[in-house]
């Protein structure tokens, strides 16, 4: 088993520095060839894995390699820093590397034997999100960044930065050494520096460089987290000896900073502006940032810590950041017409959820994040394929030239429709996951934490409300197609740009058909992993019950059933003996063009990033207060 | 057992019995503005003359959307009055309005993407509260289940009388009546998302808002737990008052629906779990 | 079939004002108000072509609404009638032969009643509609067509396509 893990960081390292020299047709069917690799092991080692988490210790020289990397990581930092003159780059890498040298100075005090690895169902879990998106991903970018308009070395650069990221997006979630995280978690933050900056003009630099210094101030408060942990009665840098200590020792400041660092990466208010830019980069790096990479380390990070932080203050100031940063991103979508821009703010505020249900940390709690996460995963993931393929093949960007798509492309059109009524509606995954939610904090507030979940509730209750209307808009504007023809004209594009969709859109299908197994089966026992035991949830038949709460198998059947008639059929019925008629514009001659309402909060935008601030101090003040 | 047959029964006559409210409230509007009115079994009439028309489509994924509209409310009633999880009913409430707005949207006619987009902001309107009060069966009953609702010896709206008053205060959203009635308004509109459909497949949406009518009615009913003849009762005054405030109100516009059914309702309703917490 | 009866049981108007002095439109909407209540037979002005079984039109058909008539009447679901409300609309009246108005309705589109007066009283139109639907319950379901600027209709797929229905100006123009 260690050697499949092993092999799920090394295989794509290799890849990654194979493709930076390896001809065009070698290097794409190679990156093909890894992403199958890739997505099998992980699906093996999720299948196989056993529930009990398991370790491996490394030689003595990897930490020093480790070691040199960091240094060489925060050299580079500062190398950015003179390059393109930004002071902030440049202070935080100085900050980090005398952080660096307090961590080795502590940890020389106290030399610790355990295994920095660490691969338990989550991290399996996480393999699996990871490999599986990011392999359909790669396999899309090989097409998609054939048709950029760069030089051929540009672009197997690439497909080799992309491939390096999977790789240490896999070490990312099987590590337990915090100073090894903290390599990881800045290797991710380099390598989407990269990719963000991959266009190479004014503006990919600077939201680049933004990207950059944001989420160095996540290593930051890593860093910080590790000197606390180090200098304080843990004395330890394992998360899950951290975790196990949590609360015999009582000192929650370690584990506020390593919320403040997944909060960040997370893209949460005041941060959320890094991710936003990120979307100049090409659209698979978009893709591979906002569904299975990049940002999951947020949800991913909190589940880690969950069990230590589940009831604490520390969580009920996660939980109302989130709440906050879930309204805060819906308001702010619905004045978006870019449509990269409205799915950026629908990530960031779903983030926010998962986050939020993490910090919640009851086991209901965990599901609910897990559900989000996998089935945000492949959705988001599917409807950055599809913005690329506008891109590609329709040059659309924004959600008014969507309206000619249903006259032109009924193929992308209903992909998008698809990606769009999987975020939110029933019987899919990521609606199980908001129906959990809102069912256990209903709980919670009843028993115990009145206020805080009632303030989640309303945030969530809003947020979905105003992310549903704004899914509408686009759905609609996409969905409009003039009767002219009974039958729409179908678009002609590259396989990988039909067929990769099509996979994922099966995923979701297959998630949702086969909902009740796959919970049973592989959601639970993860989040039992996570959680340490799994009392509440039960399988009865096609029913599920979540502690009081049953999902009836026959209304879920029923609405599925229900979705896929209509969204397969609509495309598919034709009326016979019944006349086609005009619609009716009021007998106007004129061709009428359609626009949306939108509403524009962005005036509110600085008080929402003072609010969003004070949050995160006081997440940090709030870890330092005595349990 | 009975329960369940008389559930069934009432899910599969609920167009007739939406049918039948819809003739008697076009009796009482007019009775209300001193007029004769129709006949009671009007709406019965329309439907079979819609029947009787030639079949006119601008083309089939808009009319099939259309039906399906009609099918999905339908389900979700059932889902309601069968006891199902109450988020799950309103999640699949909201996928009938859903199917209605992509209908909507789905042709390019401006009057019909205009009422679409004034049915998703009415969805927006509403939701948020009827979740709340979703929440507020549960912190009174235990269970999100409308089973454990309607099993409630004790009337909820004991409990609940703030969520009550939100209920009532988005039922003419709901059933588009004055002064919410901006989804279909009439006179600017021309009867929004609904505009393209006629013949049989304007019946589908026709047979569609009498589901609805029962939707928003049960809904009323269901704050009086386990005693059905209160259940009715309620659902027979709010008729009235929904009634009387649509024939006396003059519509308004979409800003001023959402500033008070989420300005004015949803804190109501809120302040209600407020209440039973403390 | 039995369904034929309930075509007069549940009449849908569409009002057009075809450039009448307004006259006309006053006394339709007198029928609606308490005192007439057209909506005791079932009537509802629905203002949606798509939705309605009768047609009252008002006013001479000026120039400028010739287009606009014939396609709200080709955007009719058949069984339709057309009921012609006062003397403008049916002859032309005090606008007869004059420039930019035609000589009423029946010069575009088929008209199965006449209501006469300037204007015409509520009680004649309501008698008109009654007449009107007596004609309606007799109707079949072919596609009528209109009279002048009528364009085609196509089969294709098992469906007919009548977006056509109504012609241009330009292209009947182009013809003659």
């Amino acid at each position: 088993m260690s050697s499949l893990v092993l092999s799920l960081i090394a295989v794509p390292w290799i890849v990654a520095a194979v493709l930076l020299f390896a001809p065009k047709m070698l290097g794409r069917g190679l990156v093909v060839l890894t992403a199958l690799a890739l997505s099998v092991i992980s699906v093996v080692i999720f299948v196989q894995g056993g529930s009990q988490p398991f370790s491996f210790s490394v030689p003595h020289q990897v930490h020093q390699i480790m070691l040199a990397a960091d240094v060489l990581m925060l050299l580079y930092f500062v190398g950015v820093a003179f390059k393109y003159r930004s002071w902030l780059v440049g202070i935080l890498a100085g900050l980090q590397m005398g952080m660096l040298a307090g961590v080795i100075n502590a940890v020389g005090e106290k030399a610790s034997e355990a295994s920095p690895f660490l691969v338990d169902r989550l991290s399996m879990f996480m393999f699996l999100l990871v490999n599986v998106v990011s392999g359909l991903i790669a396999i899309y970018a090989t097409k998609y960044i054939e048709e950029e308009d760069v030089r051929e070395q540009r672009k197997r650069n690439f497909l080799a930065i992309l491939m390096w990221f999977v790789g240490v997006m896999n070490f990312l979630v099987s590590v337990d050494n915090l100073e090894w995280f903290f390599l990881l978690f800045e290797g991710t933050t380099l390598a989407s520096f990269w990719l963000i900056r991959f266009r190479g003009d004014d503006l990919s630099v600077r939201n680049a460089l933004r990207a950059l210094w944001m989420n160095q101030l996540g290593g930051v408060a890593i860093l910080g987290a590790i000197l606390f942990a180090l200098n304080s009665n843990y004395g330890t840098m394992q998360i899950s000896e951290l975790v196990k200590q949590a609360g015999s020792v009582g000192f929650m400041l370690p584990f506020a900073l390593i919320a403040v660092a997944a909060l960040i990466k997370g893209a949460q208010m005041p941060f959320s502006s890094w991710l936003l830019g990120a979307m100049v980069a090409p659209t698979p790096v978009s893709a591979l940032l906002h569904s299975s990479t990049m940002v999951k380390i947020a949800p991913y990070t909190l589940l880690r810590i969950a069990p230590a932080i589940a009831g604490t203050k520390l969580s009920y100031v996660i939980i109302l950041l989130c709440a906050f940063g879930f309204v805060v991103a819906a308001l702010g979508s619905l004045a978006r017409t870019n449509f990269k821009e409205i799915l950026a703010h629908s990530t960031i505020a779903l983030l926010a959820l998962m986050c939020l249900l993490a910090a919640v940390g009851t086991e209901t709690a965990i599901m609910a994040a897990l559900f989000l996460v996998l089935f945000h995963g492949v959705s988001k993931c599917l409807l950055f394929l599809e913005a690329g393929v506008l891109e590609r093949v329709f040059h659309f960007k924004h959600t008014t030239q969507l309206q000619k798509l249903g006259d032109v492309g009924p193929k992308t059109s209903f992909f998008i429709a698809f990606g769009f009524i999987s975020l939110m509606l029933p019987p899919f995954g990521a609606f199980v996951g908001k129906w959990l939610g809102v069912e256990l904090l209903a709980k919670n507030a009843q028993i115990g934490t009145p206020v805080v979940s009632l303030l989640a509730i309303v945030a969530i209750l809003l947020g979905s409300a105003m992310l549903t209307f704004l899914y509408f808009k686009v759905i609609g504007a996409l969905i409009s197609r003039s009767g002219e023809h009974e039958k729409p004209v179908s678009e002609k594009m590259a396989p990988c740009f039909f067929g990769v969709p099509l996979i994922l859109a099966l995923l979701l299908v297959g998630g949702m058909v086969g909902l009740v197994p796959l919970t049973n089966n592989y959601i639970a026992p993860v989040a039992a992993a996570v959680h340490g035991t799994l009392k509440e949830f039960s399988v009865d038949g096609f029913a599920m019950m979540f502690g009081s709460s049953q999902l009836a198998v026959w209304p879920m059947m029923g609405a599925m059933l229900l979705f896929p008639l209509v969204a397969f059929l609509s495309q598919f019925v034709r009326f016979r003996g019944v006349d086609r008629v005009k619609e009716y514009n009021c007998t106007e001659r004129y061709e009428q063009d359609f626009a949306s309402y939108y509403f524009s909060f962005d005036k509110l935008n600085p008080w929402f990033i003072l609010v969003g601030t004070l949050f995160f101090v006081a997440l940090v003040l709030v870890g330092r207060l005595p349990l | 057992m009975n329960n369940l047959i008389a559930a069934i029964v009432f899910i599969a006559l609920a167009p007739v019995l939406g049918g039948l409210v819809y003739g008697v409230e076009r009796k009482v509007r007019a009775r209300m503005q001193n007029r004769m009115g129709p006949s009671i079994l009007q709406p019965f009439f329309d439907f079979m003359k819609l029947l009787d028309k030639r079949p006119m489509m601008v083309h089939s994924t808009h009319a099939f959307l259309g039906i399906m509209h009609f099918v999905a409310i339908w389900f979700a009633l059932a889902v309601l009055v069968l006891g199902g999880d109450m988020l799950v009913v309103i999640f699949l409430h909201l996928l009938a309005t859903a199917l209605l707005v992509v209908a909507g949207y789905s042709v390019r006619s401006v009057f019909s993407h205009l009422g679409s987009t004034r049915q998703a902001l009415s969805a927006l309107a509403y939701e948020p509260v009827l979740l709340a009060i979703a929440i507020g069966f549960f912190m009174v009953t235990g269970s999100f289940n409308t089973s454990a609702v309607m099993n409630s010896a004790q009337p909820l709206i004991v409990k609940l009388p703030l969520a009550f008053v939100a209920l009532l205060m988005i039922l003419p959203i709901k059933l588009k009546k004055s002064p919410f009635d901006v989804a279909d308004a009439h006179q600017e509109v021309v009867g929004g998302a609904e505009i393209e459909f006629s013949g049989v497949f304007f019946e589908a949406l026709y047979t569609a808002r009498w589901v609805e009518y029962m939707f928003g009615y049960s809904l009323v009913a269901l704050f009086a737990g386990a005693n059905i003849w209160l259940g009715i009762g309620m659902a027979t005054v709010v008729f009235f008052v929904v009634n009387a405030v649509d024939n006396s109100t003059a519509r308004l516009n979409y800003k001023d629906m959402l500033k008070i059914s989420l300005g004015i309702a949803l804190p109501l309703a809120l302040l209600n779990l407020v209440f039973l917490v403390l | 079939m039995g369904l034929n009866k309930f075509r007069a049981k549940s009449p849908w108007i569409l009002h057009y004002n075809a450039g009448s002095c307004n006259g006309c439109d006053i006394e339709i909407l007198a029928c609606l108000s308490p005192k007439y209540d057209v909506e005791r037979f079932g009537m509802i002005n629905t203002g949606n072509p798509k939705q309605s079984d009768i047609l009252l039109i008002t006013g001479p058909v000026t120039e400028r609404c010739r287009e606009r008539l014939v396609d709200l009447y080709s955007q009719m679901p058949e069984p339709k009638v057309v009921v012609a409300c006062g003397s403008c609309a049916s002859t032309g009246g005090v606008f007869r032969d004059m420039y930019g108005t035609e000589c009423g309705v029946d010069n575009y589109i088929p008209v199965d009643v006449s209501v006469p007066g300037c204007a015409c009283r509520p009680e004649q139109i309501m008698q008109g509609v009654v007449a009107a639907l007596g004609i309606l319950a007799q109707k079949n379901k072919d596609i009528e067509k209109p009279v002048r600027l009528a364009g085609k209709v196509t089969e294709q797929d098992g469906q007919t396509n009548r977006r056509e229905l109504a012609g241009t100006l330009e292209a009947t123009n182009a013809k003659n």
